[in-house]
């Protein structure tokens, strides 16, 4: 069997900022295939380690490592696709339809001047039956539900036919039901397509049952490799005061 | 109507105008979703200190634009990049300092007349063959690379840091259409002039729009108010005897206008 390389490699990460301890001596390994729910609570520095392994902010020290190579060296970004905290923000004003967003996905893979080629086309249409908004084709991402949008946005993230999805609390503005239909989608994707997920989320329990790992980050990261057993994680509980109970309560509604 | 084509300064000043309307309402609507819409302004009074520059020394005033407008878009991005100033603010110091140059230089060549006149308001029959010839060559530079990042230019006015986690580099193409525009403003200058050509490059895009599309059409349509903007104007400057850069600016806004209403909710 062919050895993977690690997805992301993190070895004690710190962020200063003005004296302050952001982040501090963080290791932690992804590895492909892994369903991770990052929580903690807000200002712990969630987004910050998500900014940081994408290259958006830069560490005071330690290492970090994606897909084998130092994050310095690495240059194929298109094997991580991103969805940023405010996809459910955007300027509704903004002239694009939904497939106008999902083929930006596939900008930074093609190159200057070339014309779209059938893998491109392929991969988009493939990203957008994923997400199911093939029948939103032609509508403005402006004119969508909350929902909705959420979908186009992974939908152009996975445009790249990436290996590592990152979502950055993707639900803010997403009703229920479709918050749903959305983890059943991401579950399918993680176990069908082994796509690596990291979940950056303040609300564990909806996604519950589907994910692998849990970790929880406040300054310091503490990873759980059960999250059922997320209580015995002792630290965890102590640390954070961790609602255990909610990682059972699957698909509740409130 | 036919025989205004008899004159060559009439065939110019068409050429010129199409060139202006294309290049300025394609890099307009990258400017305005980027919430940029000052900087045309601005980098028309930075060309106005190369139209200065080159009325003083006696080179042609159309080179000295293009090349003090992209000197200056550069010092603004950097500026803008590199140090911690807000991006209007910096754009509001380099409006009204090029300004000042431009005048303390233009007083001092002796040039408070009609030339300058004909910079700041534009004169589109005043178009001179080496001007289309400096225009084509710059123009024809300023669209290929449009074009050529036109996808990723556009990932970035939607949302520059996925742009950048993607792997676009998206410091080097900002740089880049600061200096297209930088070059398009410059050579606009002789159709609508430094105080309206912003309009040329903002107007169109907004009014287009109202309309509600996706970016491909809103471009197109963008295009098309530009083109219309300058056609009726330069015909409108050309009966009335009136300087272009208002009438084209007129027109345009009359289309705006009628956007507005014919999408009012």
């Amino acid at each position: 069997m062919k050895f993977d390389a690690p997805v992301i490699e993190v070895k004690n990460l710190n962020l200063t900022l003005n004296h302050q301890n952001i982040l501090e001596d963080i290791s932690f390994l992804v590895k492909k295939g892994d369903y991770i729910a990052l929580i903690g609570p807000n200002g712990g520095g969630k987004t910050t380690l998500m900014r940081l392994l994408l290259g958006l902010e830069k560490k005071t020290s330690g290492n970090i490592a994606l897909f084998g190579k130092t994050q310095r060296k690495f240059s194929a970004w298109h094997k991580i696709g991103y969805v940023p905290q405010r996809v459910t923000q955007v300027d509704i004003n903004f002239p694009a339809t939904v497939l106008e967003v999902v083929k930006m996905g596939r900008t930074a893979l093609r190159g200057f001047f070339t014309k779209e080629s059938d893998e491109d086309r392929q991969a988009v249409y493939e990203a957008m039956r994923k997400m199911d908004v093939l029948d939103l084709s032609e509508r403005l991402i402006g004119s969508l539900s909350g929902g909705q949008r959420q979908r186009a946005m992974i939908a152009r993230a996975l445009a790249s036919k990436p290996e590592l999805l990152i979502l950055d609390e993707p639900n803010t503005g997403v009703d229920v039901v479709s918050q749903q239909r959305f983890y059943a989608l991401l579950k399918e994707l993680n176990t069908k397509d082994q796509l690596s997920i990291i979940f950056v989320t303040h609300d564990v329990g909806v996604i519950g049952d589907d994910i692998g790992r849990l970790f929880t980050v406040n300054q310091n990261l503490v990873t759980c490799n059960d999250p059922k057993e997320a209580l015995s994680c002792s630290q965890m509980s102590e640390l954070y005061g961790i609602d255990a109970h909610l990682v059972h309560n699957h698909h509740h509604d409130h | 109507m036919l025989e205004l084509f008899q004159y060559d300064f009439m065939i110019y000043a068409f050429l010129a105008g199409i060139i202006v309307a294309i290049l300025a309402s394609i890099t307009g609507s990258f400017i305005v979703l980027r919430r940029y819409s000052l900087i045309t302004e601005t980098l028309a009074h930075s060309a106005l200190v190369g139209v200065a520059v080159g009325l003083l020394t006696g080179t042609s005033a159309l080179w000295m634009a293009v090349i003090v407008a992209l000197l200056s878009a550069w010092l603004i991005e950097y500026l803008r990049s590199y140090f911690n100033i807000y991006s209007d603010s910096i754009l509001a110091i380099f409006l009204s300092g090029s300004l000042a140059l431009a005048v303390v230089l233009v007083s001092v060549a002796g040039e408070f007349n009609a030339s300058l006149f004909s910079y700041l308001f534009g004169s589109i029959l005043s178009v001179t063959l080496e001007d289309l010839i400096v225009m084509s060559i710059f123009g024809s530079i300023a669209l290929f690379l449009l074009l050529g990042f036109y996808k990723e230019l556009y990932f970035i006015a939607y949302d520059e840091e996925v742009a950048k986690v993607s792997g676009i580099k998206v410091k080097a193409l900002n740089f880049l259409l600061v200096s297209i525009t930088a070059i398009i403003v410059a050579l606009s200058i002789r159709v609508v002039g430094t105080l309206l050509i912003g309009a040329l490059m903002v107007i169109p895009t907004v009014a287009a729009l109202q309309y509600k599309m996706g970016f491909g059409k809103t471009i197109v349509l963008s295009t098309l108010f530009a083109l219309f903007s300058v056609i009726v104007g330069i015909l409108l400057s050309y009966f009335y005897s009136i300087p272009s850069g208002a009438t084209i600016v007129l027109v345009v806004l009359f289309l705006f206008i009628l956007s507005l209403i014919v999408n009012r909710r």
